[in-house]
């Protein structure tokens, strides 16, 4: 690992010359809140965000995408959709964020690799921003995350008042950071001690913690449990918690037409509606919204894990703070945590 | 605009409006080929997210045809369709999307003649609005 | 202020009524400025009950959200009642569902609150993001006052109160068994002010403002399923066969959705701001809703959710109902 720094005066030009070679994603304001737009210019960025409403996750799994075109009748065809392989680079996202890819790629790299999220991820360096000022759900270290944590990200900005500090954290990153040498020059012992100063103030700053510790244990004897039965009763199955999570990653299969032509779409779906797991002939697996609330906190803390090793919650808070009924994971896997059974 | 052949969708009532289609068209009365017609049991089976569907699909305009209020044959399908289709003229209109590319007319099985020239003033009418951008369907993977 | 010891009371009171299930109210959320649903079982679960002004949810989803799983060989159906804690507008919605023969009044028990305006939780929680501990707010005249990280804030009531209780002509439930206190005083005020500016732009700079607003929905129908009058057992926008709107999400089917949403709710909105609330992109439905508000009152003199025995709007018609439109 290299640790380099730019001033804040060479900040602009840097981005306006990536832009000049990448498509370059970076949070931007609209209507009062943040999301990762393509950029033109380094004035429409705007770095003053605690984190984005939608997660950055929507650029490489995207929310629509066609996956072949077809043709119908005699002389029919059906083609794939060609890929883009076009040079992104996601400026700012957020630790939490950056390790929801690390989530998604057991899902869509593993047994069978989706060959438009491969080339998206591919074609992708994830530039990530050290969050300096987490927000009042933001729980990033209950998972042994860090609100500065480059673990998932192929190179870290910090803000370290003057200066930003640099750490190439991949190959990947190496190569960027190569690219632009220019702007960048070797870090001081004193601008990585900085570095740790404003992380060690931010961990102070995350207040909420959710203990998962032998939580998965815990929840293979809690499958009957009345918990969830208590919280679903709440839960109005409105899917904000799924749609705005970096980890979610449920999907739906549609065939659109017109007369001449038409295509098989990927659109994104939940677990927590009841279409989602409706048979055609009409029967439900999950007919209660207890079943649908219950296969959220399963999936994430107990299957997932089992399955690929990671909790699938990176502790980005967005569920919390958008539920409209103040469902909260942390006190409810806490809840668990702390049952006697 | 004056060469653009706008689509237009109309829903027309099997009793009275389509009946009078059927006239104007038995009667050799010319008019303008613009409207396209499904035929429905009644204007009151128009439910306005047809028009909306219509307006995705490709049309520039929808005319929805019923009976003569107090005609109607099922008793008031024309007064119920009359409401919905008005309130959803104002939510277009508030939403920017032109309400005047919804028409709506009272025709009866008698009157062949009023048909074609309600056709012809609508075709005109939307003729001058211009295609309809707005809602439609891009159908582009 | 609501009188929080009453309510309790009034709660296990009817609680303690035989033809009654369980009651849902409101208790403390689980951080910072929340409020959550309480469903209460036993006398116990009712002394958790508050009424701050932090209880911004619209309880009138619930009855209707009770799922019915099938009854096993032998079991009866619980017929009991369900109680519920009502605001002005809750009890509006619950008014238009018993209209609409979605439910009978027989159904629930009506704890009425004469509501003094809720705050907005989308700004106070803006204001202060760092918040994670439970805060407590108190109503003192006019203004709300509480502490945060050690320091105390008075603010003025109409910064934080949410837009629909600004404009509120109903605070004081329309319909309810029990109420809790004395009825709060009305000041009518200019209910579409807010949509005046919109109403008046042209034609083109409208579309504009809404294509930029319908861009952004990402079709979650979040704005549906916290609406009290979207009970619909299969929404329109799920049905497949046939599908009225597709999945895909673009420009042409994000407005689709929103037209027909909007014109659902066409003479039943309540204008509790539920939807509004709920809407992970800060759409702002409550100016269509509104705008059709305005609308049916003027064509039709026609108010949601006053009178149980009225008719619906668009299943009942007028015979003089304008027609200058019609050709
Ligand atoms: S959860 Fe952690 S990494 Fe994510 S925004 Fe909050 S502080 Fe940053
Ligand atoms: S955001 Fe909350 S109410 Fe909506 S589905 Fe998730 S848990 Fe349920
Ligand atoms: S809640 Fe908002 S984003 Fe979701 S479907 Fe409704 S309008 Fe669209
Ligand atoms: S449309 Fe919105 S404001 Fe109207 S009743 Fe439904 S949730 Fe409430
Ligand atoms: S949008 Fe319309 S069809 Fe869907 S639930 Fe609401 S009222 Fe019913």
């Amino acid at each position: 690992m290299e640790s380099l720094v730019i001033s804040k005066e060479n900040f602009p030009e840097i981005i306006n010359t990536i832009i000049k070679s990448y498509r370059l994603f970076a949070p931007t304001e609209e209507n009062g809140f943040s999301g990762f737009n393509i950029i033109k210019d380094y004035s429409e960025m705007d770095l003053s965000y605690l984190n984005s409403r939608m997660p950055p996750k929507a650029i490489l799994f995207n929310q629509t995408e066609t996956l072949f075109l077809m043709k119908p009748g005699a002389k029919g065809s059906i083609k794939p959709k060609e890929i883009r392989n076009e040079k992104t680079a996601i400026f700012a996202i957020r630790p939490c964020d950056a390790k929801g890819f690390r989530i998604l790629d057991p899902v869509f790299l593993g047994n069978y690799v989706d060959p438009l999220y491969k080339a998206n991820r591919d074609n992708s360096v994830l530039i990530g921003l050290s969050c300096n000022q987490p927000d009042s759900s933001c729980f990033c270290t209950s998972f042994g995350d860090s609100p500065a944590s480059g673990k998932y990200v192929d190179i870290l900005f910090t803000d370290i008042e003057e200066k930003y500090l640099v750490e190439v954290m991949t190959e990947k990153g190496k190569g960027f950071v190569n690219d632009f040498s220019r702007f960048f020059s070797p870090a001081s012992p004193n601008q990585i001690e900085a570095k740790n100063a404003k992380e060690e103030e931010a961990i102070k700053l995350i207040k909420r913690n959710l203990k998962v510790e032998g939580i998965e244990e815990k929840m293979d004897k809690m499958f009957d449990h009345p918990i969830w039965e208590e919280y679903a009763k709440k839960c109005i199955g409105c899917g904000t918690c799924t749609y705005l999570c970096p980890t979610c990653h449920c999907f739906d299969m549609q065939d659109e037409s017109t007369l001449d032509k038409g295509a098989r779409v990927r659109t994104w779906d939940a677990c927590m509606f009841p279409e989602y797991t409706m048979h055609a002939s009409g029967h439900n697996p999950r007919p209660a919204r207890m079943h649908r609330v219950r296969n959220r906190f399963y999936h994430k803390y107990s299957y997932y894990p089992k399955n690929s090793g990671v909790i699938a919650c990176t502790g980005c808070g967005r569920c919390i703070r958008y539920c409209p009924v103040n469902i909260d994971i942390i006190e409810l896997m806490n809840r668990v945590s702390e049952m006697e059974l | 605009m004056e060469d653009f052949e706008p689509n237009i969708i109309g829903f027309l009532c099997n009793w009275c409006s389509y009946a009078g289609a059927d006239l104007a068209g038995t009667s050799r009365i010319q008019y303008s080929h613009n409207v396209k017609i499904i035929r429905v049991m009644c204007s009151g089976r128009v439910n306005p997210m047809f028009v909306i569907n219509a307006l995705q699909q490709g049309a520039d305009g929808v005319l929805i045809g019923g009976c003569h209020p107090g005609d109607c044959h099922y008793q008031h399908g024309n007064y119920l369709a009359r409401r919905r289709i008005s309130v959803m003229k104002k939510l277009l209109e508030f939403m920017g999307i032109n309400p005047e590319r919804i028409k709506m007319t009272w025709v009866s099985a008698a009157e062949g003649r009023k048909f074609a020239e309600v056709v012809d003033e609508v075709t005109a009418e939307i003729r001058k609005l211009g295609p309809n951008t707005k809602i439609r369907r891009k159908n582009e993977w | 202020m609501v009188d929080q010891k009453m309510l309790v009371e009034v709660a296990k009171e009817t609680l303690a009524r035989e033809d009654v299930k369980y009651i849902i109210g409101y208790k403390k959320g689980s951080y910072g400025f929340q409020t959550s649903a309480a469903f209460a079982y036993t006398p116990k679960d009712v002394e958790e009950f508050i009424f701050t002004p932090l209880c911004n949810k619209n309880l009138a989803k619930y009855p209707l959200k009770e799922e019915k799983l099938p009854l096993k060989r032998g079991e009866e159906e619980d017929k009991r009642k369900i109680g519920l804690v009502v605001k002005g507008c809750d009890s509006r919605a619950i008014v238009q569902i018993i209209q609409e023969n979605g439910m009978k009044r027989e159904d629930v028990v009506l704890i009425g609150i004469p509501c003094p305006g809720v705050i907005n939780q989308k700004e106070i929680e803006k204001r202060f993001p760092n918040q994670s501990e439970i805060t407590d707010i108190n109503e003192i005249n006019d203004e709300y006052v509480f502490t945060v990280e050690g320091k105390e804030h008075k603010i003025p009531k109409q910064e934080l109160l949410a837009e629909v209780c600004k404009t509120c002509e109903y605070p004081n439930p329309v319909l309810y068994d029990v109420m809790i206190g004395e009825e709060v005083e009305v000041n009518p005020k200019a209910e579409y002010e807010g949509i005046k500016d919109l109403e008046e732009a042209p034609l083109e700079n409208r579309w504009e403002y809404w294509e930029e607003q319908f861009q952004r929905c990402i079709r979650c129908y979040a704005c549906r399923e916290a609406c009290p009058l979207c009970y619909c057992s299969t929404c329109m926008a799920d049905l497949l066969e046939p599908q009225w709107i597709r999945r895909s999400v673009n420009l042409s089917e994000n407005t689709a959705w929103n037209i027909m949403r909007a014109f659902h709710l066409a003479g039943r909105c309540i204008s509790c701001g539920a939807c509004e609330n709920a809407c992970p992109m800060d759409i702002p439905l409550m100016e269509l809703n509104k705008k059709l508000g305005k609308e049916v009152k003027e064509m039709f003199e026609y108010t949601p959710g006053l009178d149980i025995d009225a008719k619906p709007l668009l299943g009942s018609f007028n015979p003089d109902d304008p027609e200058e439109f019609i050709k």
